[in-house]
């Protein structure tokens, strides 16, 4: 046996059966599902009738709880199940809930708490008031510790394949920390400018806010964070590791490469990268024409390289790998894409006025490009280099700009959506479901119209390319012509651009590491690593043509595994970004009880026919509305992964790979202390509750008049008004059998009386009146304690209350019977009205014992066979209950049913130990 | 300070000591009155005060191991809070010296909520003065403090029940299934109280008397339970964990008297149900009876038979709140078992005969948690509730026609009077403490205003007393149900439990010390003493006084008494006392009115 006794639930009524089984000298383990022990007592303001401060009586006990020698104490955790053990006791299994603290380094000091960005209702504030999602239960919570909120991971950052933890940087700039959330995409690469425009944000898709009304600009507000950075700040400012003495050569300098260098750099390694063009950037570079992503933006990006000392060396063509490696390197990265264009295969290729896309879009890169005045430019093929290519050309004057592809309609094209709206509203022209047969060459060689026949795709080609992501799947547009067709068209033409796909040159690494599919290199999906070990691939060398995004992602991936291979760790038993399983967008939906509608911004796009210029078409967003759009976000895993806790930590005592602890335990005896939970006030809509603001229930009421009470004083929600005139309606939720609930909780009429000569302390001026069914004040002093409330002035009206309705300034006409006056219906003004709300059942237990259910009541409470002679005890033997658990009872009453519990649960451990040793006699 | 006093225990020099002061907020219950800034400030440079520190909560446990690091970082060897009452938190603290591997003993609290912030709410300045100066005090009682250890003593595992009511039965069985031997005391004949008198109970419907019999088969076979009925507790002494109890025994050959040695003692002397005055509401008048009567004939009962007097019943109206919830000077208190007796007794009457009609005239009705069932299903039966006034009882008449008459102001429909014409009135009487004035001095049991025993706490301790190792169960605390009393018998098991399980006990080491050089044995203190804790002794040739440190009680009353100032207590030395008064004569300093 590994306790004595196991306690579930450490309110008032646990913390009284632990600490007396403890004395007792039973070792006894205490599962607490939230931070902190205490429960709902510690949470309020005064106790009645005797008035004593909350803080003051429940305090005490809960550090003798946590300090007791013989209590274990296992905050934050929860018991997935119990069963019977073969020697009389039972089988638990304990799930330690992840924190994602070190508790052991946490110190309790809230700087994680001050740095946090996201802010939910805080539940131990009855939601009045917002606490972080790093929190601390409340200040005086035992053991005092910090707990980062995940419900998951943020569908934002799980759908992101460069590993950017998107909602992280929504939320920071959220709360205006645009350097602090330009840092964050750093941690992931280097290209933040370039990502803000070229990425397709699949993060977007993936965004709760998409449920609603529009996803949140996520690669917009990316895009703010780097131009605000940009203009303000020289220089990354991030901090590099010592040198470790180890080179690393980086051929390539596309965004994979500029990632990997970049990655491998901070960690203190001496890099250098091999670029055969003259310029670094690769794709990002030379394949997206400047309207769309301006090159000093690039340039911006890959000075954030060379501020960190990685060298790049242009004009530096890499023709052997192993003589590179050689040269002085420890390992080297391949990241050289796929670049190599396929050619189109008809007569007349050769024809001069015919280029590839590629070497179109560099060439235009360059300068402006060349002067393409009233020119037919005919593009074949749809990929996004074709629709580049073809709005490229309108701005260098061309006539027109006709793009001939196979694919049979504009979804259809293996490109994203986005380029072919936008090419086609520059006026683009496109003709579908079609193949090039010949070029049509003049005399002088040059190329004079190319000759069209309809293509229909095999059906299964085509719905694979439906939602194919730009560039994921290219087609030759030129595959084996259809068969001569008596349709065939000519489309007068004065330059032709290939586009018809891209794959990878496998020259460089045939020998070396081998050739795998689609000529891609062979390398370790996971680790990157090719049979050369020094070898890793990055981009799209190693996935085939993929998205720049996918390739920065990849470039980070392998510069980690460089890294550890550098450093002699393993290259496999670990995760690069520790996820959680992504958050559901229905959990986040149904977590908000309310979602304020808010229009979605979205970026300015100029689109204009013909355009002639290459400036940036997107317009980027405005403070504003980066910070409105990053306002809407519903946080959906409530922790954002900003690290802003992570960095400021003193212990460094963040841990985002902590993770649920199972264990198994053996306990002789289970006290079953889970307490209650407090009606929905909602479900009394008559009531106004979540609708009306001034309209609270009395646990709100207690934090508002608690010494550790979210304001400093008793007000309204609605507008921070302190209120004159407030009233109490008493049964909601219980003696009420339209809500399914016909017992009385007992101890609503008592702290409504309770609250109510607080408030006459707090606020002299201020009116209180009671509507009550009842006046339920049954036990030791209560008579009295009433009695002391109405002498102070408290009202107290006889009657129910039938619909509460809002007022224009916020004040609340409360429609009441008024019994003992005649029995009319009366209304009655008031500035704030709370809801003395009843108990509820908590039916977390339910399911926890899997052999023999645990007995319920009628009601879902606990049940208890023999309440009047063996109170506390339940259907199984060794289980017992006490306090609320069990129905309603006020603390005094829960102390007395949990020592009775207690008492029961040591006359079942003394007898079963009796029985042990008969057995072994 | 006069030069004669002796360096204290540890001999380190008053102002040599290693002190750490701390002044709670309490959440505001203290600075919102007291600039605990100022105290600190005052405090800071004081001879032996090494820290000087304010807190929130000073007994959250945050602070707890803040005080730990502190205590052991900077090598502590006294402590000051100033928070609340002694009776609050001087055990937290003492713990938290423990725990921190400092003497408890060198632990002083100061009370500077309720008699500084508190007491002075409109005067912030002075209330700060006044705070300043007790914590100083009690800072210069501090440096004087000696290392004490607790005394530790082997404790009896049994324990004393006194009533052998439903309560202190199953207390005893409780007590008996932990392994704690029980000695039941009952002055009746017979076991069983009230609840062995009746029939059907609520909730469960068992009747009263077959609980409490299967409870007595239970103890009859059970050797390590013993009752003693017509018996009485007449004398006590000893301390908690090794009390000596007298107890005497009524036979019919004169009284016998035996002692038992037992670790605490439970109290579950139960209630008297409340006896209306003749006129009471028509008490008096044929056919008006209390609610234990009328239970008893619902009881003794047959189906379709509500007889009374040889007459049927064939309606019955109910008059709540009787003896309780009166105006002042009467029983101001709600005996809150009746409501749900009275409509439970209704439902039995229902039960028996559905044609009796039945008229409830209440206050309020007090069905509280799953009760209220009992009052759904009353009221479902046809049980009719009219509401009076607090201050318009109805009034009870015997009417020309031979029946009784119920008048009442019917708050419930338009508050017309109305006379209802019943043959039977049940007068709803609550519960009145039990006289037991010899008891209540041999415990020294505190009572309440309302003459019921009174808890160390009623929130948190409801079942210890300010006697330790003396608990209290039951409807000699206040009035409750059946099933309730048995949870409080319980809980005073388990707290028995909690002090006897283990085999021994600690105690207080704040006792009286006699300096034998000094004492003359004059035998002063020996009269003066009220727990006969001092003796003479003989020692070195001549009588002198000792203190038998496991009764005494660290009263003090001894110490003035004695002519040639021979005696000190322990923790509150006489030196330690002056130097604190002198401190705080001292200690007035001004404190500027705090600006607006």
């Amino acid at each position: 046996m590994d306790y004595d006794v196991l306690v579930l639930g450490s309110g008032i009524g646990g913390m009284e059966s632990s600490i007396k089984l403890a004395d007792m000298g039973y070792q006894v383990l205490l599962v607490e599902k939230e931070a902190s022990v205490g429960g709902r007592m510690i949470l309020l303001s005064k106790v009645f009738p005797t008035l004593d401060c909350a803080s003051c009586i429940s305090g005490p006990k809960m550090s003798t709880t946590i300090n007791h020698p013989n209590i274990k104490t296992l905050a934050y955790s929860e018991i997935d199940h119990i069963s019977r053990n073969t020697h009389g006791g039972f089988q638990v299994t304990v799930r330690e809930k992840a924190k994602f603290v070190d508790w052991a380094a946490c110190t309790g000091c809230d700087v994680c708490q001050k740095e946090c960005t996201v802010a939910v209702p805080d539940q131990f504030n009855a939601e009045l008031a917002p606490r972080r999602a790093a929190y601390i239960a409340f200040p005086q919570a035992v053991p005092k510790k910090a707990i980062l909120d995940r419900s998951g991971t943020s569908p934002c950052i799980a759908a992101c394949p460069a590993g950017i933890k998107a909602h992280g940087y929504v939320s920071l700039t959220r709360t205006g920390k645009y350097e602090e959330a330009f840092q964050l995409n750093l941690d992931a690469t280097p290209l933040v400018g370039t990502l803000g425009r070229a990425c397709y944000a699949p993060c977007e898709n993936g965004c709760t806010r998409s449920q609603v009304e529009g996803t949140l600009p996520i690669r917009m507000i990316k895009r703010f964070v780097a131009d605000e950075h940009y203009a303000t700040h020289e220089g990354p400012g991030v901090e590099v590791s010592p040198p470790t003495g180890k080179s690393v050569a980086v051929v390539g300098s596309g965004p994979a490469g500029l990632t990997a260098a970049w990655q491998l750099a901070r960690e203190g390694h001496r890099v250098t990268i091999h670029e055969a063009q003259a310029s670094p950037g690769g794709y990002a570079r030379h394949g997206i024409p400047s309207f769309r992503l301006p090159k000093d933006v690039v340039e911006a990006d890959i000075a954030n390289l060379t501020a960190i000392g990685v060298e790049i060396i242009c004009n530096s063509p890499v023709a052997d790998l192993q003589t590179l490696k050689d040269s002085g390197y420890d390992a080297v990265v391949i990241a050289t894409g796929a670049h190599r264009e396929a050619a189109l295969d008809v007569t007349g290729v050769n024809a001069a006025g015919v280029v590839s896309g590629l070497s179109y879009l560099k060439d235009s890169a360059a300068e402006v490009g060349p002067d393409l005045t009233g020119k037919r430019v005919v593009v074949v093929g749809g990929d996004v280099v074709a629709m580049n290519a073809a709005r490229t050309s309108l701005r260098q004057g061309a006539a027109s700009a006709t793009v001939v592809a196979q694919a049979g309609k504009p979804g259809a094209l293996p490109c994203n959506e986005i380029e072919y709206t936008e090419a086609a509203a520059e006026g683009v022209e496109f003709v579908f479901a079609t193949s090039v047969a010949e070029l049509r060459t003049a005399a002088s060689g040059e190329v004079t119209a190319v000759r069209c026949v309809p293509f229909s795709a095999p059906s299964t080609s085509a719905d694979a390319s439906e939602d194919a992501e730009a560039g994921d799947t290219v087609q030759a547009a030129a595959a084996a012509p259809a068969t001569a067709s008596s349709t065939a068209s000519e489309l007068v033409a004065d330059l032709v651009i290939t586009c018809l796909g891209l794959d990878v040159d496998e020259s460089l690494f045939v020998d070396l590491a081998g050739v795998g599919n689609k000529s891609r290199i062979l390398a370790n999906r996971r680790s990157l690593q090719t049979k050369a070990k020094w070898l890793f691939a990055a981009g799209d060398v190693a996935s085939g043509l993929s998205t720049i995004t996918r390739a920065v992602g990849s470039g980070r991936r392998a510069a980690h595994m460089v890294d550890r291979f550098l450093k002699g760790e393993p290259l496999d038993g670990f995760e690069l970004d520790s996820k959680l399983s992504t958050t559901k967008h229905r959990d986040v939906l149904a977590r908000h009880s309310s979602i304020t509608h808010r229009d979605p911004i979205t970026g300015q796009v100029r689109l204009n026919q013909q355009p002639r210029d290459f400036t940036e078409i997107e317009v980027g967003l405005t403070e504003e509305a980066a910070r409105a759009g990053a306002g809407s976000c519903l946080d959906c895993g409530i922790c954002s992964e900003c690290q802003e806790c992570a960095k400021q930590c003193p212990a460094f005592a963040i841990d985002m790979t902590q993770r649920d602890k199972v264990s198994e335990v053996e306990v002789g005896a289970v006290v079953v202390s889970t307490g209650h939970k407090l009606f929905a006030a909602d479900l009394k809509p008559e009531y106004g509750f979540g609708k009306f603001p001034n309209v609270i229930t009395a646990m709100q009421m207690d934090r508002l008049l608690a010494p550790t009470r979210p304001f400093n004083t008793v007000l309204r929600p609605g507008d921070g008004k302190v209120p004159d005139r407030i009233a109490y309606i008493s049964c909601t939720g219980s003696r009420d059998k339209t809500v399914g609930n016909p017992l009385c909780s007992k101890f609503c009429c008592m702290y409504s009386i309770k609250q109510n000569q607080l408030i006459m302390g707090a606020l002299p001026l201020a009116d209180v009146t009671m509507h009550y069914m009842d006046m339920r004040a049954a036990g030791k002093r209560y008579e009295e304690f009433y009695t002391q409330a109405r002498d102070m002035g408290a009202q107290y009206i006889k009657g129910r209350v039938a619909k509460i309705t809002e007022e224009e300034n916020g004040d609340l006409l409360v429609r009441y019977e008024d019994i003992e006056n005649g029995g009319g219906i009366v209304e009655a003004s008031y500035d704030l009205v709370v809801l003395a709300v009843g108990i509820q059942p908590n039916r977390d237990v339910e399911n926890l014992f899997t052999d023999a259910p645990l007995g319920l009541d009628e009601y879902y409470y606990v049940a208890e066979p023999s309440a009047e002679l063996s109170p506390g005890q339940t259907n199984i033997p060794g289980v017992f209950v006490a306090g609320t658990a069990a129905g309603a009872k006020d603390i005094v009453d829960t102390i007395l049913h949990a020592g009775a519990a207690v008492a029961q649960v040591a006359a079942h451990l003394e007898h079963q130990h009796f029985a042990e040793q008969e057995a072994l006699v | 300070m006069s030069e004669n006093e002796a360096t204290p225990v540890g001999k380190v020099a008053p102002e040599d000591r290693r002190i750490g002061v701390y002044i709670c907020h309490c959440g505001g219950n203290i600075s919102d009155y007291v600039d605990v800034e100022a105290v600190r400030e005052a405090l800071a440079d004081e001879p032996g005060v090494v820290v000087s520190t304010t807190e929130l909560f000073a007994c959250s446990d945050g602070t707890q191991h803040d005080m730990i690091d502190a205590i052991k970082e900077k090598q502590l060897d006294g402590l000051v809070v100033a928070s609340c009452s002694p009776k609050l938190h001087q055990v937290t603290f003492r713990n938290v010296a423990a725990r921190a591997g400092m003497n408890p003993y060198t632990y002083s609290q100061v009370n500077v909520r309720e008699q500084g912030s508190w007491a002075h709410q409109h005067d912030k300045a002075g209330a700060t003065e006044k705070v300043i100066g007790l914590v100083r005090s009690s800072v210069a009682k501090t440096r004087l403090s000696d290392a004490l250890e607790p005394l530790r003593f082997d404790t009896v595992p049994r324990a004393l029940v006194v009533g052998a009511g439903i309560a202190g039965l199953r207390a005893a069985i409780g007590l008996a299934e932990i392994g704690l031997e029980a000695v039941v005391v009952e002055k009746a004949p017979e076991v069983g109280g009230w609840v062995g008198r009746h029939g059907e109970t609520f909730p469960s419907n068992a009747a009263g008397r077959d609980q409490i019999a299967s409870l007595n088969e239970q103890i009859k076979q059970r050797r390590d339970i013993t009752v003693y009925t017509n018996a009485e507790l007449t004398g006590k002494s000893g301390t908690f964990g090794n009390y000596s109890a007298e107890i005497t025994l009524h036979r019919d050959g004169g009284d016998k008297t035996l002692t038992v040695d037992v670790g605490s003692i439970i109290v579950a002397t139960g209630f008297d149900s409340y006896a209306p005055d003749d006129g009471e509401f028509g008490y008096g008048i044929e056919g008006v009876v209390t609610l234990p009567q009328f239970k008893e004939l619902v009881d003794a009962s047959e189906a379709g038979k509500l007889i009374y007097n040889g007459r049927p019943v064939r309606s019955v109206g109910y008059v709540y709140c009787v003896g309780s919830r009166q105006e002042a000077g009467g029983n101001e208190y709600c005996s809150k078992f009746c409501c749900t007796a009275a409509i439970h007794a209704s439902v039995l009457v229902n039960k028996l005969d559905p044609s009796v009609r039945q008229f409830h005239l209440y206050r309020d009705v007090r069905a509280y948690g799953r009760n209220e069932l009992l009052y759904n299903e009353t009221r479902d039966a046809g049980s009719v509730f009219l509401k009076f006034a607090d201050d318009a009882p109805p009034t009870v008449a015997k009417l020309p026609s031979g029946g009784l008459g119920l008048t009442i102001t019917d708050l419930l429909t338009d508050s017309r009077e109305v006379t209802i014409p019943v043959d039977l009135v049940v007068l709803v009487t609550g519960m009145v403490p039990r006289q037991n004035k010899s008891l209540v001095d041999l415990l020294k049991l505190p009572l309440g205003t309302d003459g019921f025993f009174n808890e160390i706490h009623p929130k948190l301790r409801p079942v210890e007393t300010v006697v330790d190792g003396v608990m209290i169960a039951g409807c000699c605390q206040s009035p409750r149900t059946a099933g309730e009393s048995v949870a409080a018998g319980l809980a005073a098991v388990a707290q028995s439990a909690a002090l006897l399980k283990k085999g021994y006990a600690e105690l207080e080491p704040l006792v009286a010390r006699i300096d034998p050089e000094k004492c003359t044995g004059s035998g002063d203190c020996l009269t003066a003493c009220p727990y006969d804790s001092i003796t003479s002794i003989e020692w070195d040739g001549r009588q002198i006084a000792s203190v038998d440190p496991a009764t005494c009680k660290g009263c003090g009353g001894c110490i003035p008494v004695c002519g040639a100032d021979a005696i000190d207590l322990l923790g509150y030395t006489d030196a330690q006392m002056r130097a604190a008064i002198e401190e705080m004569f001292e200690a007035s300093v001004p404190v500027k009115e705090p600006v607006a």
